[in-house]
């Protein structure tokens, strides 16, 4: 009996003992992450019911929700919100469809394939500024390789100032945006297609399934559990995206590319209205969590309503 | 069914010259224009093709007065990036090891919001930091860049570690534990050698992320006393000298390129390794 206790208290007392070796391990990089996350995120909350004194670095007083209520009726920051979403959107729709059918070329047996790999993800190792200037040289009104193409073949009769434009703008960005993230998506999908279990094509392909029906039947639901993450991580941090837009046309023209981050950036350190900026933040960081529990809550929602199949 | 095969291959490799065509051109065109002469890549006699190679324009942004302030750039940035990667590994290499391996309490949870933190926006944190560090005045220090960093980077190193060391055999462990030996001298002796291709993969990660990153130090660089390379070739994008705008891109491209090359496999790794759960 006094064994068993023993023994049990031995266990008791060496799993608790693990329990703080795993805490102890963990808690650098916890506090870390406490100090740079969660309290700015609070002190962010704080100050975006109030209004924030930027030379003394005080909060001079509390204004309720006037903050939001500002916002709210303000026409540049809603939209901004509109295009923000519109521009995730965009970019997560265009990439993921490229990076699926990159990954499927890259699936496929050929000469330079391990050459053609690198150059495909290269570009995210670009840094947002350096894409920025080379988009931007691209699109350049008189030395832009764009121009000059569409000249040359008479597609347009005199060179265009691409950039001057706002929603040709937006489309710039959004296209420097999708160049840097095919990459790392490509990589995602290519292991996913290479995970899959290929005696189920050779068998389709027996059957007599053609190439579009063994797409549609087979690869596409197969790949779906896949692409729908990547998909939602891209609609993230095409949201959060910034220095594209910065480089290029710092929000402009007429305010035509300013998404809700440049939005936020400029409230916060161009006009030094911190409250507003982190009022802003938190809008922005309600999207994001919408992006991201909307699918899961309708998928759990599909679940309870129509059973588990 | 020869005749398939053929229009199949013809398929596929047409296809694989269209994607490199869309993927590379871009950077083939900011190469083409550092090596012209300025009046050329004004001209508008389009060429895909140089006709005459010049390296002025590097020359004159290695210039030590240029307005990018290269080397100061590329100084801070490698110090910037070094210190974030190798304080990434330190904290995360435990941090991993007692996710992957040992009896963790809340074990999902600290993991899902370790991750879900690297997808919130960047800017709900910076606000706040900025404050903090104008009133500690430590702005436009290696300091504030480099704790940010590695906070920023720090989510993702632990989990690229982590799905390396589960993957790592238990045996060893056990059998390194039944002839008594305690968990640091198993860290630091058999699973630190044992995860070298993991910390190679989290070593380049944090590098790059650190060297690419552009909105912290615009924020908190804010009296321009320190300059990384992705500010000083924002810099140089204020003048209007073309030639030496795209000369500067590629010397800032340079490092990161390298280390892509030679290191894809371990990138590559790491994609694979998360995928397969």
């Amino acid at each position: 009996m006094t064994d068993l206790l023993n023994q049990s208290s031995n266990s008791q007392f060496k799993f608790s003992r693990e329990k703080i070796l795993a805490f102890t391990l963990i808690l650098p990089s916890l506090i870390l992450v406490f100090i740079t996350y969660l309290y700015p995120a609070i002190f962010t909350f704080v100050i975006s019911f109030a209004e924030y004194d930027i030379i003394r670095l005080k909060i001079k007083k509390f204004i309720q929700f006037k903050n939001f209520e500002f916002l709210i009726s303000n026409y540049f920051f809603t939209s901004s919100v509109l295009r923000t979403i519109y521009f995730g959107f965009l970019i997560c729709v265009c990439t993921t469809i490229l990076s699926f059918l990159i990954a499927l070329l890259l699936n496929e047996k050929f000469i330079g394939k391990a050459f053609l790999r690198v150059m495909i993800v290269l570009p995210w190792a670009v840094p947002s500024v350096v894409s920025g200037v080379l988009w931007g040289q691209m699109f350049h009104a008189d030395t832009g390789f764009l121009n000059a193409l569409l000249y040359q073949l008479g597609v347009i009769s005199g060179y265009k100032i691409w950039l001057a434009d706002p929603l040709v703008a937006l489309h710039v960005i959004a296209i420097a945006e999708i160049w840097k993230a095919i990459p790392f998506m490509t990589l995602f999908f290519l292991s996913g297609l290479q995970s899959l279990p290929s005696e189920v094509f050779e068998a389709a392909a027996v059957d007599g399934a053609n190439v579009f029906q063994r797409f549609s039947n087979i690869l596409f639901p197969l790949m779906l559990p896949i692409a729908i993450p990547l998909f939602l991580i891209q609609f993230v941090l095409a949201m959060k995206s910034f220095d594209t837009i910065f480089v290029l046309t710092r929000g402009g023209p007429g305010g035509g590319t300013t998404t809700l981050n440049y939005f936020i950036y400029q409230e916060a350190f161009e006009t030094f209205n911190l409250g507003r900026a982190s009022a802003a933040a938190y809008v922005l960081l309600i999207i994001t969590l919408a992006v991201v529990l909307i699918p899961t809550i309708s998928r759990f929602l599909i679940k309870f309503f129509w059973g588990n199949k | 069914m020869k005749k398939n095969l053929i229009l199949k291959n013809f398929f596929i490799y047409f296809s694989a010259l269209i994607v490199f065509l869309i993927m590379f051109f871009p950077l083939y065109g900011l190469i083409l224009t550092s090596l012209q002469p300025e009046n050329i890549i004004r001209s508008r006699n389009l060429s895909f093709f140089p006709t005459e190679i010049i390296f002025t324009h590097f020359a004159e942004v290695l210039k030590p007065n240029h307005i990018s302030n290269i080397y100061e750039g590329i100084k801070n940035s490698l110090i910037v990036s070094f210190l974030t990667s190798f304080l990434c590994i330190i904290l995360a290499f435990p941090a991993a090891y007692s996710l992957a391996r040992l009896n963790l309490p809340a074990k999902n949870i600290i993991l899902g919001t370790l991750i879900s933190i690297y997808f919130l926006p960047t800017i709900l944190f910076v606000i706040p930091l900025f404050v903090i560090l104008v009133s500690y005045q430590l702005d436009d220090t290696i300091l504030s860049l480099v704790v940010p960093y590695t906070a920023f980077t720090l989510p993702f190193v632990i989990w690229i570690l982590k799905s390396f060391i589960d993957k790592l055999p238990v045996e060893v462990e056990e059998a390194a534990k039944i002839d008594g030996c305690s968990t640091l001298q198993l860290l630091i002796h058999i699973i630190f050698p044992l995860l070298r291709p993991g910390l190679i993969a989290a070593f380049i990660f944090a590098f790059i992320l650190s060297w690419v990153e552009f909105l912290t130090p615009l924020i908190f660089t804010n009296n321009l006393k320190i300059s990384t390379v992705a500010l000083g070739l924002f810099r140089s994008t204020i003048d209007i000298k073309i030639g030496q705008q795209a000369a500067a891109a590629i010397i800032t491209l340079i490092p990161v390129t390298i280390l892509m090359i030679f290191f894809q496999q371990y990138i590559t790794k790491v994609v694979l390794s998360g995928s397969d759960k």
